[in-house]
């Protein structure tokens, strides 16, 4: 089977989303990823120098045959397939103080593959209209500078989705309780969108709503959150606690998370009316053993490897996380999410090295 | 007054002036002087007897044993004659690393026997070991208040103000740590007579003569590897003279892969655990590699190993991994290396090459790296010598004395 590389693009944009069988799917996503290998060698003398150690084959019938980059080279080194003059922008992830960040570059072509995929993935949860959106954060967020980070770039990624934007939170993160009953009075009747960090979500919206005594009703609406259950599990809130909350606070029953990152922006896994995470068609996932790193069977938790066919001016097409996750099992068409059942657990633990080097606390600018 | 934590000789909170004027006013006593030498004694029995769980803290006392602490007094004794006595600094203040539990003790002991007074910055990261050192300590010290008076381990935060009062006391500060830490703590004022010591960050490596090897029966190479494991693996490859590359001299694919094979199935036999956040951290380590070290293969077949087969000096000497990870060099000679070598490389650890040839070798490197070269096996052996500096010498003071022909 000879499948050009526009044709395989077109179908994963053109066909609906979290609608392709997975056999068909990874068929369509391994020659895309055999096209995207022999591109990035061609590109990235980096890249090129990696497969060539690694002895990688030109053509893949497998998708755990990909090679994939740990996440944390690109935190090390600029990876690009693209010549300078071709670079759009360089994204970077947040991260705390003299902690080193990712930088992704991109060059039009990707950064256009990149919001045509977000957009046409959140399409499924969220329709076709822009709602009017309540954003789970302050303003200040994409405002100050200083504050702009993943969390303001996320927000930019989303707020096309919406209309008539309303900031819920002030600068010192509490509730604007009034002025989001005033949004709400004010607007046309019909479904809103409501989209913030899953930890702001709870800390700020839900329990603030908790803790006020007041409920509002947004219910016919969508909640849209991500950022990862890290702050909540130490709170020991599980996704069918937020939920309820939500539900009961609210009225919101339609509650997606997302996870992605700024590696593979755009194709986000889009959590499912069961709870799972499902890539959408542009990605999928493979859970490696962390001892042998061959994929673990369904039901075993590993690291996370994700796969997207966005990526062109960087080799960020297949990328070993440091999260753990677990694969669940296959979604069906006819659910409305066929494709792989994904869990994320958390990040993996990290332990630490001996050694004499650098970790003294009188190093303020490196953590241990 | 300036509120402190004291680990050593009692763990509570006190008052740094207080803390200081009391260290200042504990006399020094002559090198080797007998209440020393039988509180490190006393100190190397006890924490022999309580660490059998922990390797680190058994060589440790192994290293203050009684017989050994009288090799030391009579090399010791050797540096002086009678126109020169070697006299203590005064106060010695040293400042060990986070991570590695037993290198205080090392540094400390050294300048207790050599008559100082001292203090040390201790980390507040606790380890188990860390934690059952130090109250071996305390329970020692009760029996020996000399020490116990000139002795104060403390734990503070980033608080230069504190590092500048226990500095303009000092008349030695001991800097352990990497480039950043040793730039912040150098920027802090010392008394214009004092001397300061710093051991940074460094790279070390390995040399095995390949026909040597070969020569070896599987006992013989069995024996090799696990000394080489313990070089390699104790602080999880992360201290300053673990080895990260190993070179074979003579080069033999033979030697190589036999080596390779028994190196992980040591790792396997001893237990050793790479967490799965170190095998990722590996395959980091194995991919800017790749791309930085001209690297033409890798061998990570499991968790245990990870090898980087590089055809030049990898100039690698920044974040490492640790946790089993090796770049492989084939060379036909040692000295074919001698260029690469850097100011940052502190250990050569040994197996077949003939003295002659490492003699050449360091002939080769005038004002450049290796300060220590050893068999294999002995790469984490403390000894007065440590990056280059003789610490008999820089824990005293040389006093001349002519008595203008006067006997």
């Amino acid at each position: 089977m000879n499948v050009g590389v526009d044709s395989v693009m077109d179908q994963l944009f053109e066909r609906p989303q979290f609608s392709i069988d997975q056999d068909e799917k990874s068929r369509l996503l391994a020659a895309e990823m055999s096209d995207l290998v022999r591109h990035h060698r061609a590109g990235s003398a980096d890249y090129a120098r990696i497969c060539d150690v690694l002895g990688v084959p030109d053509h893949f019938d497998d998708l755990a045959q990909v090679p994939y980059l740990p996440v944390s080279l690109f935190k090390t080194h600029e990876l690009r397939s693209v010549p300078d003059d071709e670079v759009f922008k360089v994204m970077t992830s947040s991260g705390t103080t003299g902690q080193a960040v990712s930088r992704v570059v991109l060059d039009r072509e990707t950064a256009g593959l990149q919001s045509k995929a977000l957009s046409t993935i959140m399409r499924r949860v969220i329709g076709n209209q822009r709602l009017p959106m309540i954003i789970i954060d302050t303003p200040n967020v994409i405002k100050d500078r200083k504050m702009f980070s993943a969390r303001g770039a996320g927000l930019l990624g989303m707020m096309p989705f919406g209309r008539n934007h309303f900031y819920a939170l002030d600068d010192d993160m509490r509730l604007d309780v009034d002025g989001l009953q005033e949004f709400l009075r004010d607007r046309k009747p019909g479904p809103v969108l409501v989209f913030g960090f899953t930890f702001m979500v709870w800390k700020y919206f839900l329990s603030a709503l908790a803790e006020s005594g007041t409920t509002i009703d947004l219910s016919g609406g969508v909640l849209v959150h991500s950022g990862g259950w890290k702050k909540l599990v130490e709170e020991a809130v599980g996704n069918a606690q937020f939920k309820a909350t939500a539900a009961e606070l609210t009225g919101l029953t339609r509650v997606h998370n997302f996870y992605g990152m700024v590696e593979q922006v755009g194709s986000v896994f889009l959590e499912g009316d069961d709870g799972f995470l499902y890539p959408p068609n542009f990605a999928d996932v493979i859970i490696r053993d962390p001892e042998t790193w061959l994929p673990a069977e369904n039901g075993t938790p590993g690291v996370v490897e994700v796969l997207s066919v966005l990526p062109r001016s960087y080799p960020g097409h297949a990328l070993l996380t440091e999260d753990l996750g677990v694969v669940h099992g296959i979604g069906t068409a006819e659910s409305g999410w066929s494709g792989k059942q994904l869990e994320i657990i958390g990040r993996v633990p990290r332990s630490e090295l001996r050694g004499c080097s650098d970790t003294h606390a009188f190093d303020t600018g490196r953590s241990a | 007054m300036t509120a402190v934590s004291q680990v050593i000789p009692e763990l509570r909170a006190v008052d740094l002036e207080s803390v200081l004027d009391g260290v200042a006013a504990a006399p020094v006593v002559p090198p080797f002087h007998a209440s020393r030498r039988d509180f490190v004694t006393d100190l190397a029995r006890r924490l022999g007897r309580r660490s059998a769980a922990h390797p680190e803290s058994r060589a440790l006392a192994y290293w203050m044993r009684k017989a050994e602490v009288t090799r030391m007094e009579a090399a010791f004794a050797e540096l002086g004659t009678d126109d020169i006595v070697l006299q203590p600094r005064g106060t010695v203040f040293h400042i060990p690393p986070a991570n590695v539990d037993t290198i205080f003790v090392y540094s400390w002991a050294m300048s207790t026997l050599l008559g100082n007074r001292n203090i040390v910055r201790m980390s507040s990261r606790a380890t188990d070991q860390s934690n059952l050192i130090l109250e071996v300590i305390r329970e020692v010290l009760i029996d020996h208040p000399e020490v116990a008076r000139s002795t104060s381990m403390l734990t503070y935060g980033h608080e230069d103000a504190i590092t500048a009062a226990i500095s303009r006391v000092s008349d030695t500060r001991v800097i352990w740590g990497g480039d950043a830490t040793v730039n912040r703590i150098r920027a802090v004022a010392l008394p214009p007579h004092a001397t300061e010591l710093t051991f940074t960050d460094r790279f070390s490596f390995a040399a095995i003569s390949a026909p040597a090897y070969l020569a070896l029966d599987e006992a013989g190479r069995d024996a090799l590897v696990e000394r080489f494991f313990n070089d390699a693996y104790f602080f999880d490859q992360m201290g300053c003279s673990s080895a990260r590359l190993l070179i074979w001299v003579g080069a033999s694919d033979e030697a190589s892969s036999d080596f390779r094979q028994r190196l992980r199935s040591m790792v396997r036999t001893k237990g050793y655990d790479v967490p799965t956040s170190a095998a990722i951290a590996k395959i980091g380590q194995a991919y800017r590699g790749m791309i930085d070290a001209d690297a033409v293969a890798v061998d990570s077949r499991d968790n245990a190993l990870t090898v980087l087969d590089v055809e030049r000096f990898p100039h690698v000497r920044g974040e490492f991994c640790g946790g089993g990870f090796l770049y492989e060099l084939p060379v036909e000679r040692l000295a074919d290396i001698a260029e690469d070598i850097r100011r940052a490389d502190q250990t050569l650890a040994v197996f077949g090459i003939p003295q002659a040839d490492l003699r050449d070798f360091v002939g080769r490197l005038t004002g450049r790296g290796v300060d220590r070269i050893v068999p294999i096996g002995k790469a984490l052996e403390f000894s007065r010598y440590w990056d280059g500096y003789d610490l008999f010498t820089e824990f005293t003071r040389k006093v001349t004395i002519d008595s203008g022909g006067v006997s």
